[in-house]
C-alpha cells in the first residue's frame, strides 16, 4: 500500500505556480500515504499525488464526483489555496 | 497575372490555427481555462480544415488549391520533388509544393492528436492520468522543430521564388 502510494508521487520537477510551500527538508514530510488515506475517507477517488512548488498536487475525483486538482502541505496536510489561472 | 489562391475562409483559418496553436504552446504549464480554450479552438480550426481538404474538388478559383488530393503527392513524388529542392532546379507552384503539402498533413495531424489528448486529459475517465500528460507534452513539445521547419520552408520558397509567401496568407493574392 505505501509503495503504491510512493509510486504516485513522480519527481516533480516542474513548478506550475499555482501553489507553493514553504515545506522545507523532505524528510520532514508526512507520507504521502497518510495524505491519500485521509482524503479516501471524506469519500475522494485519488487519482495521482505528485510534488508541485513544495506542496503534495493531487488529481482527484470529489466525494460529488467533481475533477480537482488540490494543494496541500507536506508538514500539515492542510489544504492549500490555489491562485485562479 | 494575379489571382486569388487562398480565399477568405483559409486565410482565416490558418492564423486562427497558427494563433491558437502558438498561444496554447505559450499557455501549456499548468494548463488551466486559457490553454484549454486555446486547445478547443486549435481541435475546430483542424477538424474544419481536414473536412474542406476533403470536399469534392471545384472546377476551379481559390477552393482548387485547398483540395488535399490536389497538392498533397505520392512519397516518391515528394522524394522527386526534394532532389529538385537540392539540385535547385524545383518548380514553383502556385498553390501548397508537395514538401509543404506533408508539412500541412503533419501540423493538421499534431493539431488533432495534441487538443484531443489534452481534451481527454480533462474527462473524468482520465483526469489526474500520468502516461496521457506525458503523451500530450511530448506532441506539444513536437510542434516546435514542425513549426520552425515549416518557418524555414516558407522563407526559403519566398526566396527562391522572388515572393512573399507568408504575405500571400495575409491578402490571399499570388502570380498565377
Amino acid at each position: 500500500m505505501a509503495a503504491v502510494a510512493v509510486l504516485l508521487v513522480s519527481s516533480g520537477a516542474s513548478a506550475t505556480g499555482l501553489a507553493t510551500c514553504d515545506s522545507g527538508d523532505k524528510s520532514q514530510w508526512m507520507p504521502v500515504s497518510k495524505l491519500e488515506s485521509q482524503l479516501k475517507d471524506k469519500g475522494w477517488t485519488v487519482r495521482r499525488i505528485k510534488e508541485d512548488g513544495g506542496c503534495y498536487e493531487v488529481y482527484a475525483l470529489t466525494d460529488k464526483g467533481e475533477r480537482v486538482e488540490a494543494y496541500f502541505h507536506p508538514l500539515t496536510l492542510a489544504p492549500v489555496p490555489t491562485q485562479k489561472r | 497575372m494575379r489571382i486569388l489562391v487562398w480565399s477568405r475562409g483559409i486565410r482565416l483559418l490558418h492564423w486562427m490555427l497558427a494563433g491558437s496553436v502558438i498561444g496554447a504552446f505559450i499557455t501549456h504549464e499548468g494548463g488551466g481555462e486559457v490553454h484549454e480554450w486555446l486547445g478547443y479552438l486549435a481541435l475546430v480550426s483542424a477538424v474544419l480544415r481536414v473536412i474542406w481538404g476533403l470536399l469534392p474538388s471545384p472546377d476551379g478559383g481559390p477552393g482548387q488549391f485547398v483540395r488535399f488530393r490536389s497538392f498533397v503527392k505520392s512519397p516518391s513524388a515528394t522524394l522527386g520533388y526534394l532532389g529538385q529542392v537540392i539540385a535547385r532546379r524545383e518548380p514553383r507552384h502556385v498553390g501548397h509544393n508537395p514538401l509543404g503539402a506533408w508539412m500541412i498533413v503533419a501540423l493538421l495531424g499534431l493539431t488533432l492528436a495534441a487538443s484531443a489528448t489534452g481534451w481527454l486529459f480533462t474527462t473524468d475517465a482520465f483526469w489526474g492520468v500520468e502516461w496521457l500528460e506525458e503523451l500530450h507534452g511530448a506532441l506539444g513539445e513536437a510542434f516546435v522543430p514542425l513549426v520552425l521547419l515549416h518557418w524555414a520552408g516558407v522563407f526559403y520558397a519566398s526566396r527562391r521564388h522572388r515572393e512573399n509567401l507568408a504575405a500571400a496568407m495575409v491578402h490571399g493574392r499570388k502570380d498565377a
